[in-house]
């Protein structure tokens, strides 16, 4: 929340990885739409989740948000073993997840949709303290709202995806999962919430972010992973990698077998087939 | 003012605490002594009155392209900004997508400060790459290869329709720092700007100096070291090759994995001890550099920009000393080495005054515009 934060030392990209998913697998009746998928997401680093239509991107958040359960697979948090049965325990976790529609109220003004269903005060609500920290929290993430105090109806795209995702640092996560943030953005809305995907890694947070567009990708991420018909298609350090290696290993030009930069933080399994090239 | 672009009075009271009451009156006094513009409008249909920074006599719009980054501004002919955005860009972007994402911006903004584009007199464009100043194209390919063969002022010029000027980023940084910033009142400076790539800006004699072709000052690519590692404009030992962005990120890639240069900096402040020395090492490259560029030239002032000047000391210290070893004049005639003082928006200020200065109209206007 602070400067303290952000300079944090400790914060390591190579260290630890804050989520672990590994062999998740899920089907619906007879599509199988997660195939043994392997995932991490590292503290202070921005990993984007790309694939084809199909691919499994939101069936796996699904399974973070606790929207529903994977079949099998082991996913930790932290350190521990955890299943994430509901969306309230993924809150409770620590996972914080911004859907496309963004679910905000939009006849309510700002401050009413930061702290919903959290609202502070006890039997009358603390107006004034609320609106200080909205004000607090979209100053820190140098967001361009004109007022908290107008319905999010009356907001920009580009607004309303910041107060969704201001609203999802509210419970003080670790894990943020943007869905498509910048779909049906204007540039300078889509140019304000990559700024903002930048300061959430400043803050140290881990993001996942999905996303079609690939050039916003590759702006911001730091990592991306690549799904394909619900499988590993890929994970590259967004250094080492170029525009068509990723489009190649999204149609599947690619196969995971055929991983052309298996990095240092990839997963045991890609680093072994890396190995054997 | 300048972060909103334009607010409302109600907007306005709301975004800095202050009552409604007091909002209007100093809304009042402001726009009584020109500083701020008003017109009417509506928002959730109330009347309301919409308050933007004054322009006087048109705007100019400055664009800053580095390698990761995009930066766009527009100011009045007084160089006051009056809405400005910033995005990341992808590692090698590519010139259609980011002008057209560049003039939408413009436009947009545009908007914002309720005008249009037929008050834009110019738009300056600072590429991190040499510019050819004959053909508007990056003079040697390879360095940004998306843009490699495109005449960029040209193609500008064909989606907004308005008078594009382009030039090299360090020169256009040199020139605000030399007007505005760290340099202001020094005729002879060195501006060096340290990123991604590692470009520089010469101010001769009070003067921009662009050299044959408009190549002048690329320090970035001095021979460091013959024998050295193969640099991206393809000779061997260049500066860059040693101590621009991608080297200090590649030195610490078994220790920390992949970083930004940003994390570089800031782990570096918070006491890092190898992100210290990542940057001590690109430092005394560099001031190999400076030295020799100091007993050329004998520039009174040596200017650090770019994202890396934000280290600070870390990265100015050990540049000053390895420069003051390889001088050759009495310490006392050595330029004194300083960070830059408008940040990493000295090359879009630049690239906003080029547009001033470059457009056309009368003088007698501009001098009526600044007293």
């Amino acid at each position: 929340m602070t400067l303290a934060t952000e300079l944090d030392p400790a914060r390591r990209v190579g260290a630890e990885p804050v989520l672990t998913m590994r062999g998740i697998s899920k089907g619906f009746g007879a599509v199988q739409a997660l195939t043994d998928v392997d995932f991490d997401v590292y503290p202070g680093e921005v990993v984007a989740l790309v694939g084809d239509n199909g691919a499994g991107k939101s069936t796996l958040i699904k399974i973070l948000a606790g929207v529903h359960p994977q079949d099998a697979g082991q996913i930790t948090f932290d350190d521990r073993i955890v299943s994430i049965t509901s969306p309230a325990a993924s809150r409770e976790l620590g996972i914080a997840t911004v859907f496309q529609d963004l679910a905000l109220c939009d006849n309510l003004d700002v401050v009413s949709n930061l702290f919903l269903g959290r609202e502070i005060g006890s039997a009358a609500l603390d107006e004034v303290e609320m609106e200080s920290r909205a004000w607090d929290l979209l100053r820190q993430l140098s967001a361009k709202i004109p007022s908290v105090r107008i319905p999010v109806a009356s907001l920009s795209g580009g607004q309303r995806q910041t107060v969704a995702i201001a609203r999802s640092l509210i419970g003080d996560p670790t894990v943020v999962i943007l869905d498509e943030p910048t779909a049906a953005l204007g540039v300078v809305q889509t140019a304000e919430v990559l700024n903002l995907v930048e300061r959430l890694r400043e803050r140290g947070l881990g993001v996942l972010l999905i996303s079609h567009n690939l050039a916003d990708v590759q702006a911001v991420a730091d990592r991306v992973v690549v799904l394909r018909l619900g499988r590993n298609n890929g994970n590259f350090n967004m250094s080492d990698v170029s525009y068509e290696d990723i489009i190649a290993a999204i149609t599947g030009a690619t196969d995971s077998a055929g991983l052309l930069h298996p990095t240092a933080s990839t997963f045991d399994a890609a680093d072994t087939e890396g190995d054997t090239e | 003012m300048r972060h909103h672009g334009g607010l409302t009075q109600v907007e306005l009271a709301g975004a800095t605490g202050l009552s409604p009451a007091t909002v209007s009156n100093i809304v009042k006094e402001l726009t009584a002594s020109g500083l701020l513009h008003t017109a009417p409008t509506s928002r959730s249909g109330r009347r309301a009155v919409h308050v933007t920074l004054a322009r006087r006599l048109g705007l100019v719009a400055g664009i800053h392209i580095s390698m990761r980054h995009m930066r766009v501004a527009l100011a009045d002919v007084a160089n006051t900004v009056v809405s400005e955005h910033s995005m990341p860009l992808a590692k090698d972007h590519r010139a259609d997508n980011e002008l057209d994402k560049a003039a939408r911006l413009i436009v947009d903004m545009l908007d914002s400060v309720d005008a249009s584009l037929d008050e834009v007199l110019g738009v300056g464009i600072a590429m991190s790459a040499p510019v050819d100043a004959a053909t508007g194209m990056i003079s040697r390919s390879g360095l940004m290869r998306g843009w490699d063969g495109i005449p960029i002022a040209e193609v500008m010029q064909r989606r907004i329709h308005r008078p594009v000027f382009i030039d090299n980023d360090s020169n256009l940084g040199a020139l605000a720092e030399s007007r505005t910033g760290a340099a202001r009142g020094r005729s002879d400076v060195l501006y060096i700007r340290l990123a991604q790539g590692i470009g520089s800006g010469l101010i001769l004699g009070g003067q921009l100096y662009r050299g044959f072709g408009n190549s002048a000052g690329e320090f970035g690519h001095m021979t460091i070291d013959e024998n050295g590692p193969v640099c991206r404009c393809g000779n061997r030992g260049c500066l860059e090759a040693l101590a621009g962005g991608p080297a200090i990120l590649e030195s610490l890639r078994e220790t920390h994995g992949a970083l930004k240069l940003n994390d570089v900096i800031v782990r570096a402040i918070g006491g890092d001890q190898l992100c210290v020395r990542a940057l001590a090492d690109a430092g005394r490259h560099i001031g190999i550099a400076a030295a020799n560029v100091c007993n050329l030239l004998a520039p009174e002032r040596i200017v650090v920009g770019g994202d890396l000047a934000r280290a600070g000391e870390l990265i100015i210290g050990p540049i000053r000393h390895s420069m003051e070893r390889s001088v050759v004049m009495g310490a006392n005639k050595v330029a004194d080495l300083v960070q830059g003082q408008l940040g990493e928006r000295a090359e879009m200020s630049g690239a906003l005054m080029f547009a001033v200065d470059s457009s056309s109209f009368g003088h007698d206007d501009f001098a009526a515009a600044l007293s």
